[in-house]
């Protein structure tokens, strides 16, 4: 079975680790891949999703059936437009009871489309347990933590153990201080950044972000691969 | 040759869900390739035929032919489970009616295989209801139903009441039938089909259809907890104790 795209939820149960910036690098990242992307914020606040990508975002709720509908079901169907959900922290708990609740996961493969969860990871216990319980519950989806460097140092790494066969760890560099106000402020787009788009940059700022974009872009082909790769290893041994 | 089984589901309150548990029993014996007919009492338009037309016939269950209909066809049904739907307020006598023909002598003696699934409600009242079925029931299957399915509140009797009305029949098996998302049971509702195919997206005539996926999950995740409470009394070997039986992953 060959993938013909991947959903892409992007998590964490604690508020504030950078789960909106790495949805909009992952939205950016895809369209510069040339792919048809969609995204779906489930965030309250300010500086959301919606605010940096309005064409594209589809402003979502698990909190009621009518909510829960019109997000899995639009989810579920057009199988060739890669989506990237940044799911707001108290929405975690919800969001994923209902996947698997519906067996979202398991027919998101049978249509050739990969699931990936991308897990910000910190230090405190209920992230922890909240990722060995998506680990327990979804072995179908490819479940990647990520080391957001802005955060600290990776010290427990160990408390966040990879899924064998699964991608590796994510690692998102931290940005030069000087420079997070450029890409802070909405709306901005980092696809749009890289042909001249509408906000003025310094020469040299410029330089440092495109230098950042490709560390970060690497990282993602990675993950694309390691996907691609352990859905070929899971096909082989379903036909073997 | 199989011995014939008869199920009646059946309570004398309406609106507690009778219907509902006779189609997630017909679902499951299809799943597990049993042949079964079923027999909707709510004469003249039926409740439970929209559901299995095919397999669903709207009887009169005063009226004596269609008694006959029932009854008399029993060991010579090509669908040696017979599920009967039996109208509110009428289990009381339906099972009176029984007794007088002698059909729950020919269970007694084994000749037929005979279960009633007695659904309760949430209010005291239904407790009585127990203890008069009890007094007919003899040695029969007998299966009380708790069904959450439309009701979210608690039931009104407490445990220590409930257990004393439970013991006082033979063997008896509590069923928990759990809450279904309303809409999703609306959805199911409006489309007519049995859950099964609800599940699998398919229409009344077995035409692909466009049902919510989170909706069909639902029902799915619901249905796979109903028929495990199935399993758990082993209503196959019930019902079909010769018979291999290939259970068909419908409830997913």
């Amino acid at each position: 079975m060959s993938l013909r795209s991947s959903i892409t939820i992007v998590a964490s149960p604690r508020p504030r680790v950078g789960k909106t910036l790495l949805a909009r690098l992952l939205a950016d990242f895809h369209l510069q891949q040339n792919r048809s992307v969609a995204t779906f914020d489930l965030n309250t606040g300010d500086r959301t999703l919606a605010q940096f990508l309005p064409e594209k975002t589809k402003v979502a709720t698990v909190r009621d059936i009518n909510g829960q509908m019109a997000l899995f079901d639009r989810l579920i169907a057009d199988e060739d437009t890669t989506k990237v959900v940044d799911l707001g922290h108290d929405s975690f708990e919800p969001f994923f009871s209902v996947t698997h609740q519906i067996g979202f996961v398991e027919e998101a493969r049978r249509r050739s489309v990969a699931v990936a969860i991308l897990f910000i990871v910190t230090p405190d216990h209920t992230s922890i347990e909240a990722y060995r319980s998506l680990r327990a519950r979804f072995a179908r989806a490819a479940l990647a933590p990520v080391h957001n460097e802005i955060l600290g140092p990776a010290q427990h790494r160990d408390k966040y153990p990879l899924v064998g066969g699964g991608p590796g760890i994510v690692r998102l560099p931290m940005l030069a201080p000087g420079l997070r106000r450029y890409i802070d402020t909405p709306p901005f787009s980092f696809a749009d950044s890289n042909t001249g788009g509408a906000v003025d940059i310094p020469l040299a700022a410029h330089v440092e972000l495109q230098r950042w974009l490709r560390r970060i872009y690497l990282e993602f082909r990675e993950l694309d691969l390691r996907i691609l790769l352990a859905d070929l290893q899971a096909s082989i041994r379903l036909n073997s | 040759m199989a011995r014939p089984a008869v199920i009646l589901v059946g309570a004398d309150k309406g609106g507690v869900g009778k219907t509902t548990v006779a189609r997630t029993l017909i679902d499951y014996f299809g799943a597990h390739q049993t042949p079964t007919r079923a027999f909707d009492t709510e004469w003249p338009r039926g409740t439970l035929k929209r559901f299995h037309p095919d397999l669903t016939e709207v009887v009169d269950v005063t009226s004596v032919s269609d008694q006959m209909k029932i009854f008399d066809t029993l060991g010579s049904a090509e669908a040696k489970v017979t599920v009967i739907d039996v109208r509110a307020g009428l289990l009381s006598s339906t099972l009176q009616a029984l007794t007088d023909i002698g059909f729950l002598e020919s269970a007694k003696k084994g000749q037929i295989t005979f279960a009633v699934f007695h659904i309760l409600g949430p209010s005291i009242a239904s407790l009585e209801e127990i203890a008069e079925t009890a007094r007919v029931m003899g040695d029969a299957n007998y299966f009380l139903v708790k069904n959450f399915i439309n009701n979210t509140t608690f039931f009104e009797w407490d445990p220590a009441t409930y257990n004393s009305y439970f013991k006082r029949i033979k063997g008896a098996e509590e069923i928990t039938i759990p809450k279904l998302n309303e809409m999703a049971y609306e959805q199911v509702e409006v489309a007519s089909v049995p859950f099964v195919s609800f599940v699998g997206n398919k229409g009344a005539k077995g035409e692909a259809a466009n049902y919510s996926f989170v909706l069909r999950g639902y029902v799915r995740h619901w249905l796979g907890n109903v028929w495990g409470e199935f399993d758990r009394v082993k209503l196959v070997d019930l019902v079909a104790p010769k018979m291999e039986s290939n259970v068909r992953q419908a409830a997913g």
